[in-house]
């Protein structure tokens, strides 16, 4: 946008709802404001148990994201999540204790390392579809889980892996800075999967879900982008692994469980395929509201498996009720706020390309 | 229409468990023609689109499209001749591969992008001609950034030429099915094709639509400078629109003419006109 007299003219406040409007701005505040939240809870605003249940939920909003891209945009289906994540919190153990390579190397590792064996995997999986590649990649979480138990240097077994807090750039990290970093590869994450949705490789995954034929007969080679769409949802598996490990300062088999694989699905769902901050929200939901409200409730909140009874039943609903979930709620609200004549959801990467500079 | 070929379908057959759906057929379509491929229901018609396009593999026979040097990559420029094209055999190559060469196709029911804007369905038929790798499109690099400002304003003229930019940022979802076709349409032309295949355009469509249909189709000739093949079960629409038409039955070649030629073509009549009498 090269309108000098606009920007001239326009106010502090205009300039800064403009500014907001650019998605990027959008997470880089979004960040800024979640970096507040630990020293909330140094100065005894927030609980320390309350910033814990936020960081995890942070966590696995990143792990979410790469399963948007992979279910929501790509219309492929993965169950094996969590399998990714816990390779990505053992290696981050191993680098960083075991091998005493320090956190650069550890966080590396969790991310090459996963990424490479998620392309391997895909390149085998890919070629089916549906329900037998749900099936393919249940066994491939199978498999890593019954690893993790097994492979006793790597991972300590069932007795499970102890690891401490990361040292960074010399600084010894506490709870607070680790929660820092955690929104960090948050924002970014949320900013990458942005970039990939905006433009044509998103305009590409788009095409692949809606119609194989029609991807391949506009140029679109489906395999390769079947495994993008993969080995970047276990780039952010493996992520959300290092982190996870980084913040808990230990791992257990258990932990990678379908369970968490499900409930990342039920994040996705809930969230609202294909939107970012729908995403956030649905990890918000799905994991904080049962550690923060409802474990709290009178006679409900002693009920085993809660957590799993409630996403359920807010999968089923969403998919009765509101298909686009939070983000098609969002949507909803905020319609009747929408200028005349504007499209209910905008044109993707509308507001992007006005700020293309003609280079 | 010139006379040099831009695709030539040499003996092609292709059976299905037993039933030859193509049975030895060849034809040619010349340079900036607009063709005709008429056959009652199950003559095969799609089935010949399906082995160009390579999303079916011929049994027997090759396919020669005529593509210019501009577009060979790699092995396929050792092909040139002295008039600065190639006359390369289809068969065999990956489906993706094929627009790239200068060929591009539409669906019989309509298929785009419903959770995309008309815009961006429109670009994705510019997929191959973007340059900046996967990296620089997730860093958002300049080269990332110049491309797609280049191709959404190509998108944005396509949209203009077919008369619907103006629902260039509405979603395709929820559009009549004039307009999806017209987007079908634009997505093609995005790639600037030597050939397009429309699959059954007038299917769907009323009347006015249709009449329109046709004026487009000439439009899309005489302004992008592609030949237009089309597959077509609205009579009137092939015989005011196709310079040429090929008929055939059961997979076999029946005749090849002008409009008026296949209408007093008698083998024609008998196995399609002649039906509908």
């Amino acid at each position: 946008m090269s309108t000098s007299t606009v920007t001239r003219t326009a106010s502090p406040l205009n300039q800064l709802v403009k500014a907001l409007r650019n998605a990027h701005v959008q997470f880089i505040v979004f960040g800024a404001l979640l970096c507040l939240l630990p020293f909330l809870a140094k100065a005894g605003l927030m609980r320390n148990s309350t910033l814990s249940t936020l960081a995890f939920v942070l966590i696995y909003a990143i792990i979410a994201l790469g399963l948007n891209l992979l279910l929501g945009y790509s219309g492929l289906i993965s169950l094996g999540t969590a399998g990714f994540v816990g390779l990505g919190a053992y290696l981050a153990a191993y680098f960083q204790d075991d091998l005493g390579l320090g956190f650069w190397a550890a966080l590396l590792a969790a991310l090459v390392i996963p990424t490479f064996i998620g392309l391997l995997v895909g390149f085998v999986s890919l070629r089916v579809r549906s329900i037998y590649l749900a099936i393919a990649s249940l066994c491939i979480a199978e498999i890593l889980l019954k690893t993790f138990e097994q492979l006793d240097w790597f991972t300590h077994g069932t007795a499970g892996k102890q690891s401490r807090f990361p040292v960074l750039f010399g600084f010894q990290t506490d709870r607070s800075t680790v929660f820092i970093i955690i929104v960090v590869a948050l924002v970014l994450g949320m900013m990458l999967i942005h970039n990939t949705v905006h433009g044509q490789l998103g305009r590409a995954l788009h095409t692949m879900r809606s119609s194989e034929v029609a991807a391949q007969a506009m140029g679109v080679n489906v395999l390769k982008y079947k495994l993008f769409a993969f080995s970047m949802a276990t780039l952010y598996a493996g992520l959300g692994g290092a982190l996870y490990l980084f913040f808990l300062r230990s791992s257990y088999p258990s932990t990678w469980n379908l369970f968490m694989s499900l409930n990342i699905i039920a994040m996705v769902v809930v969230g609202g395929l294909r939107s970012i901050f729908g995403t956030v929200a649905g990890a918000f939901v799905i994991f904080a509201v049962p550690e923060l409200v409802l474990k709290k409730l009178p006679v409900i909140g002693d009920v085993a498996g809660l957590p799993y009874i409630f996403s359920g039943l807010l999968i089923v609903l969403v998919i009765m009720f509101f298909p686009n979930g939070l983000k098609g709620l969002a949507d909803l609200v905020v319609r009747p706020f929408r200028r005349r004549g504007q499209a209910p959801t905008p044109a993707p990467s509308q507001p992007e390309t006005e700020e293309v500079a003609p280079a | 229409m010139s006379d040099q070929e831009v695709l030539r379908i040499d003996h092609l057959s292709i059976s299905f468990g037993g039933l030859k759906a193509l049975d030895d057929l060849s034809f040619g379509i010349f340079d900036r023609e607009i063709f005709g491929l008429i056959g009652p229901n199950g003559a095969g018609k799609t089935t010949v689109f399906n082995c160009v396009t390579q999303f079916y593999r011929p049994d027997a026979g090759d396919v020669f499209l005529t593509v210019d040097q501009s577009r060979l990559s790699g092995h396929d420029r050792q092909a040139v001749d002295a008039s600065g094209q190639a006359r390369l055999n289809l068969v065999g190559r990956p489906v993706h591969s094929i627009i790239r060469l200068g060929l591009v196709r539409t669906f019989q029911n309509v298929e785009v992008v419903k959770e995309l804007s008309l815009l961006d369905n429109v670009l994705v038929g510019g997929h191959v001609d973007f340059k900046a790798t996967m990296a620089e499109q997730l860093l958002r690099l300049p080269r990332a950034r110049r491309e797609e400002k280049l191709y959404r304003d190509k998108a944005m003229s396509v949209l203009e030429f077919l008369g619907v930019d103006h629902l260039a940022g509405q979603l395709a979802g929820g559009q009549p099915y004039g307009v999806l076709k017209k987007l079908e349409m634009a997505r093609t032309l995005m790639a600037e094709p030597r050939l397009i295949i429309l699959d059954e355009p007038a299917a769907g469509l009323n009347d006015t639509e249709t009449e329109d249909l046709s004026q487009t189709i000439r439009q899309i000739r005489d302004n992008y400078d592609c030949a237009v093949w089309l597959v077509e079960h609205d009579m009137r629409l092939v015989m005011s629109v196709c310079e040429r038409i090929c008929a055939i039955s059961f997979g076999k070649f029946l005749a090849l003419g002008t409009p008026s030629e296949i209408q007093g073509n008698k083998v024609v009549q008998e196995a399609y006109l002649g039906e509908q009498e």
